[in-house]
């Protein structure tokens, strides 16, 4: 008894002394958004000699931020809504009818599922650019409309796991497709929603490519392109940059406790599923 | 209520009529519409592109064969893209899992802190990958001022060109690139761990197996099907990577952290010269879906061994 005690002990303070190291870059982050510059030229690492929020009243007090956050909010919600619609729908017309046709088009969506952006990504350039669509945020939410097909691998997945009867029998009170996809089927599906809701949102926040490549605009930067540029900004105001690039995370951190259990729950239905 | 309908319901599977064909398809219309706008319609134009010389400039494209593949063959910069893409996603797929599954093994244990250790670990996957790069670059700067060339300044060793040396920039954004998913796929491994039946080590003990016996006959033969979702990822996402070489070291120096993907982008998107960028787009999806194969047929192999 005693010894397994001491080694949970050990196991404990080893495995937290790990974890503290691997956390070093975000407490460095952290800790100097609270320090002058000279403060962080002198001591990267140590704790702030006099707490400062001037860096945050700066960053907090400028207008680009805010725009920023708001063309990433619209890009995203946007986005993931659709892809979530749009890959529910091809399932729930997948699942209600396995066809020969139904079945060749699934295997071809596959496609969609191997093949990564980078492969379509000079073509598209170009038709967007024939639409004048680049340098638009609705372009941008037509990029990751192509995150639809994975949506729709999940959630057919899920699918099949429904009670059938439920759906036949509200056939038989007469009710028709579109009203059992969304008054039956959407609530039941919920929860795969949610999970491949958040995989998207996570994605799609953070994605660097696809605003790189169409956005340049300024009042059209995404948080993470804003926050890249900040970096050329400030090249010697380290403190600032780190600043901007903490009140970027800030979002994302929420929404990750807040979602932490789908996430899980959502590697395991994408492990199950492969 | 509506009216209820009174004959002819068979199993949904089979029913059929043209009313219910035609609702059935219109389901399918808006992810047939995108993957035909988003997918079939670029990946063809890539492939046709690869063989011109279509550029942004001149309407005319003209068939020039093989040409680009050549001119790709004879380019260091794209070779380095090439080279450094396959060694980031080789290196980060065997580092992150080597390490990740000692460390499931270690979490799925009871010890006080687990919670707020296995969020520690998890943490990198969530911000975006271009900020930990940005965040990173200040850490690894080669300059004095560097963190974590200071941090070696006070025990007096001189400052380190982490990423202004060919072979440390390269290690430094493999590294990088391990520290930010090894925590990720650590949980993705406990959540497999969980499912193993306790009953077997139980009788392992019984048996007399030590826990490396155990580890290496139950946990992780158990574990193959999460390896393999795991690899895949990894395997898949490391091909995909710019994010992070390019807020790091933005390729550098010279060409020793370039990507292929940055490399589509500064050929296609910069200098127009979408013929040229498409043979490269090809020759990556064929990469990328080569190694997709190779890596099915090889977990296919480790699963029959071991189930």
């Amino acid at each position: 008894m005693r010894s397994s005690t001491w080694r949970r002990v050990g196991l404990s303070i080893g495995m937290i002394a790990l974890a503290a190291f691997i956390a070093i870059p975000l407490y460095y982050i952290v800790v100097n958004t609270f320090k002058t510059q000279g403060d962080m030229v002198t001591s990267p690492l140590g704790l702030p000699r006099d707490v400062t929020l001037d860096n945050y009243s700066q960053v907090l007090s400028d207008p680009r931020m805010y725009r920023s956050f708001a063309n990433t909010l619209y890009v995203t919600v946007l986005a993931v809504g659709l892809q979530l619609i749009v890959g529910a729908m091809a399932a729930f017309a997948m699942i209600m009818r396995t066809t020969r046709a139904n079945r060749i088009i699934g295997n071809l969506l596959l496609i969609g599922f191997i093949v990564p952006g980078q492969s379509t990504l000079i073509p598209l350039y170009r038709t967007l650019v024939g639409f004048k669509l680049v340098d638009s945020l609705n372009g941008l939410v037509l990029m990751y409309l192509g995150g639809s097909i994975f949506c729709y691998f999940l959630i057919q997945g899920y699918m099949k796991t429904l009670p059938y009867e439920i759906i036949e029998a509200a056939r038989l009170d007469g009710a028709g497709a579109f009203q059992i996809f969304w008054r039956i089927v959407l609530p039941l599906i919920k929860p795969i929603l949610v999970t491949v809701g958040v995989f998207q949102t996570m994605w799609v926040w953070n994605d660097f490519l696809l605003p790189t490549v169409f956005i340049s605009t300024p009042e059209r930067r995404t948080v993470v392109l804003q926050v890249y540029n900040a970096v050329s900004e400030f090249t010697t105001d380290w403190p600032r940059f780190m600043t901007v690039s903490v009140v970027a995370l800030v979002p994302m951190v929420i929404f990750f406790i807040f979602t932490q259990r789908h996430i899980v729950s959502g590697l395991l239905a994408g492990g199950l599923k492969g | 209520m509506q009216q209820r309908a009174t004959a002819g319901h068979r199993p949904a599977r089979i029913y059929g009529g043209w009313k219910q064909t035609a609702v059935n398809k219109a389901f399918l219309v808006p992810v047939i519409v995108l993957f035909l706008f988003l997918f079939v319609v670029p990946l063809g134009q890539s492939f046709y592109w690869s063989l011109t010389d279509f550029t942004g400039y001149s309407p005319e494209a003209n068939f020039v064969g093989l040409q680009n593949y050549a001119t790709i063959a004879g380019d260091p910069s794209m070779l380095a893209g090439l080279g450094f893409t396959l060694l980031f996603g080789v290196a980060t797929t065997a580092l992150v899992t080597v390490l990740a599954i000692p460390l499931a093994v270690q979490l799925n244990k009871a010890f006080a802190g687990r919670n707020f250790v296995r969020s520690l670990w998890f943490f990198p996957a969530i911000p975006s990958m271009a900020i930990l790069g940005l965040v990173w670059r200040y850490i690894l700067s080669p300059l004095e001022s560097g963190v974590l060339n200071s941090v070696l300044a006070s025990v007096g060793i001189a400052p380190v060109g982490w990423l202004s040396v060919d072979v440390l920039a390269k290690i430094s954004v493999i590294a990088v690139g391990v520290w930010a998913a090894t925590g990720w796929h650590a949980v993705l491994y406990t959540a497999y761990l969980q499912s193993i039946p306790q009953e077997l080590y139980e009788v392992a003990k019984v048996d007399g197996a030590s826990a490396r016996q155990q580890f290496f006959s139950i946990t992780l033969p158990l574990l193959t099907p999460a390896m393999v979702v795991s690899s895949f990822l990894l395997m898949t996402g490391g091909l995909k990577v710019f994010d992070l070489p390019y807020t790091l070291t933005n390729g550098g120096p010279g060409f020793a952290t370039y990507t292929i993907t940055q490399s589509i982008i500064v050929t296609g998107v910069g200098q127009g010269r979408y013929g040229l960028a498409s043979a490269l787009a090809v020759i990556f999806t064929l990469a990328v879906a080569a190694l997709s194969f190779a890596q099915l047929w090889i977990t296919r192999l480790i699963e029959k061994r071991y189930v």
